[in-house]
């Protein structure tokens, strides 16, 4: 496929709209790289599965989803809960286990919550979420208002009963869900070859309108998530957006995937190269500009770190709490 | 909040009201669907032309009433989504059985959600779990189960043993914040007793003592309860009877008051023994009220065996039959 042709020629929506895609995306990168640099000091001491590679995926849907709108998503938590609009400092706090975090340090990196954002939670049970957003569709659906809800997942979910399922029941209900597959074609060390047998796109278009994205390209998510919302948000029941995109890091951990079977370009692969390029070109953005995104993310960041050191740990007392 | 209109509870006679189990259930669902739009009701067969044995035939709402596919654990799951946005559902399992397929979301979402999010949301909701033995149903249709879900922390687990306490203790789950199994003996539908028509509540880890006594304490829940009372009655034990109500949370100084005044237990658990719900609450009362005891304490519940199906092996599984002489033996003791 040439990607080049299928993309420079997309709509760049505004230059507002490709900054903050840029912006966002750039959190969620630097903010993961941030926890490469810590973490071997032993202070995060929850597994981590960083969305480096992935960013566009999130970054693309959630631009689209108002704060009560819902998203429910798996293990992979930081790209879509940065894009959602969670706060580096109160997720930066989660994960040094400290009481200023979204889930008071009872969550960790897996169980992520900001309800004022939409998000109710999230679960690091592969598959089972993907039920949850349909249920908030439901909710929506018989109060009759006007919010939607996302059930957000990788490519190894649809493994999962769970999944054909939801779909099943989305379907029937005409339930104003959107199912995303961040699609980096692996489920831990197992390619797509080896864990599922059809084409999810063909069969789950059995069920509702699916359309397919390149997970690398921010544009091509956000247009194509764009359409998708118009119909979802029309009442004209669920859809199924397919991304595939590139895993950088291992499954778990802060280390470099070195998987023979997922062969990374880190410049044609890298969502955030592909938009500054775009933007630079078409003069959209300047290099001063662009360093200076990267200078005020960073920052951001540090302020983070430092709001979450300076945060206290959970009580022992308040053990058995909230059960 | 519509629900803080509801009294926590009331006089159990409402003149001459007489109503069954199956009828007052009903009536609660379809009160709580009026009172509150956020209540809905989903399940397999939930709208089914039987109504689930009864329970919810001829509903004010049928809109919010919502029959599924055969996909236990998703559905489940979709109850706790719903859940998590403000909805209160009442999720239907027309057995325990199949409520196996739905332990993922059960134990790994809906028990920790409220503790893994510290309180951010809240899980209102209610699944309603049909147990108890057919008519030859066999080892998958008959479970019960009991303490599997008294096991899970974050899980309340509610036992219901007569029309007037499974009206308001279903009320009050309705209404609660966490999540709460509703456990319902089938063959408790077709009982009848005395039902005010108000909605009323009773409260969630509180018991009720069924009979008084003197000389045993029997703890026993939902029909066991009904049975061991029958039992008493009969042969007029002066055994004092306890209905937990709630298993989960437990009333323990209802149980350990009355074994210090008894001096003896017995529990009678339709479910099986080990790690159950009998062996909780004799060690309570070993860990708790040791010093009052006069006898060992005693435990009567299923065998060690799925239940079978032919009559006389069903009819031999279900301790019943041997409450009373298991009662003789432990006040012949004294």
């Amino acid at each position: 496929m040439n990607r080049t042709s299928a993309t420079v020629t997309l709509n760049i929506p505004s230059v507002d709209v490709a900054v903050a895609l840029l912006r966002r995306m750039r959190e969620i990168r630097q903010f993961e790289e941030r926890i490469i640099k810590i973490y071997p000091t032993d202070v995060m001491v929850t597994p981590v599965h960083l969305h480096i590679g992935q960013e566009a995926v999130p970054v693309g849907v959630c631009a689209h989803l108002a704060d009560t709108d819902k998203i429910f998503f798996g293990h992979r938590t930081h790209g879509p809960a940065l894009a959602k609009g969670l706060s580096m400092k109160v997720l930066m706090a989660e994960l040094y286990g400290r009481t200023t975090g979204c889930a008071q340090g009872y969550g960790g990196s897996m169980h992520l919550v900001e309800p004022s954002k939409g998000m109710m939670g999230s679960s690091s049970i592969v598959g089972g979420s993907i039920a949850l957003g349909v249920g908030a569709a439901l909710a929506s659906k018989l109060r009759g208002d006007s919010t939607i809800a996302v059930s957000y997942f990788g490519d190894g979910a649809t493994n999962s009963g769970v999944f054909w399922e939801s779909l099943n029941f989305a379907a029937l209900r005409q339930l104003p869900v959107l199912f995303v597959c961040e699609d980096n074609g692996l489920s831990n060390v197992m390619p797509k070859s080896a864990h599922m047998f059809a084409d999810v796109e063909r069969i789950a278009a059995e069920f509702m309108r699916v359309l397919h994205a390149d997970g690398t390209d921010v544009l091509s998510v956000y247009g194509v998530v764009e359409e998708a919302l118009v119909h979802v948000r029309a009442q004209h029941g669920p859809a199924f957006v397919n991304c595939p995109t590139k895993r950088w890091m291992k499954h778990q951990g802060v280390d470099v995937d070195d998987l023979a079977i997922n062969p990374v370009d880190r410049d044609a692969d890298c969502p955030i190269r592909r938009l500054e390029r775009l933007m630079l070109q078409s003069g959209l953005i300047t290099q001063e500009e662009s360093r200076a995104m990267v200078a005020a993310i960073d920052a951001e960041i540090d302020a983070a770190v430092e709001f979450a050191i300076a945060s206290p740990f959970p009580d022992p007392a308040n053990l058995v709490r909230e059960v | 909040m519509p629900w803080s209109r509801i009294p926590q509870s009331q006089s159990k006679v409402d003149g001459n009201r007489i109503i069954s189990f199956k009828d007052a259930i009903r009536e609660a669902t379809d009160q709580a669907m009026t009172l509150d739009p956020n209540v809905f009701a989903i399940g397999l067969d939930a709208d089914d032309k039987f109504g689930v044995f009864g329970t919810m035939l001829d509903m004010s709402h049928p809109d919010r009433i919502i029959g599924t596919p055969i996909s236990e654990n998703a559905m489940t799951g979709v109850a706790l989504g719903a859940a998590l946005c403000g909805m209160r559902p009442i999720f239907i399992q027309l057995r325990v059985d199949f409520m196996m397929l739905t332990m993922d979301q059960i134990v790994n979402y809906i028990a920790k959600w409220r503790y893994m999010t510290q309180g951010r949301v809240k899980v209102p909701l209610v699944i309603r779990a049909v147990i108890g033995r057919g008519w030859g149903s066999g080892a998958q249709h008959s479970g019960t189960l009991q303490g599997v879900f008294s096991h899970i922390p974050g899980l309340k687990v509610v036992m219901p043993s007569t029309p007037f306490n499974v009206k308001g203790l279903f009320l009050a789950s309705l209404q609660d914040d966490y999540p709460v199994i509703f456990i319902e003996h089938r063959w408790l539908y077709k009982n009848t007793g005395h039902v005010p028509e108000a909605m009323y509540s009773l409260p969630l880890g509180k018991g009720a003592i069924v009979r008084p006594g003197r000389g045993l304490t029997v703890v026993a829940a939902s029909i066991a309860c009904v049975d061991v009372a029958n039992v008493c009655e009969q042969y007029g034990y002066d055994a004092e009877i306890i209905d937990p109500q709630t298993l989960k949370p437990l009333d323990e100084p209802l149980i350990l008051d009355s074994v210090r005044k008894t001096g003896r237990l017995l529990v009678v658990d339709y479910d099986y023994p080990a790690c159950g719900f009998a062996s909780e609450v004799c060690t309570l009362v070993a860990e708790k009220a040791w010093s009052s005891l006069r006898g060992p304490v005693s435990r009567l519940t299923f065998p060690e065996c799925p239940m079978p199906a032919s009559g006389v092996l069903e009819k031999a599984f279900y301790p019943t039959a041997r409450i009373a002489q298991r009662i003789e033996e432990l006040l012949g003791a004294q």
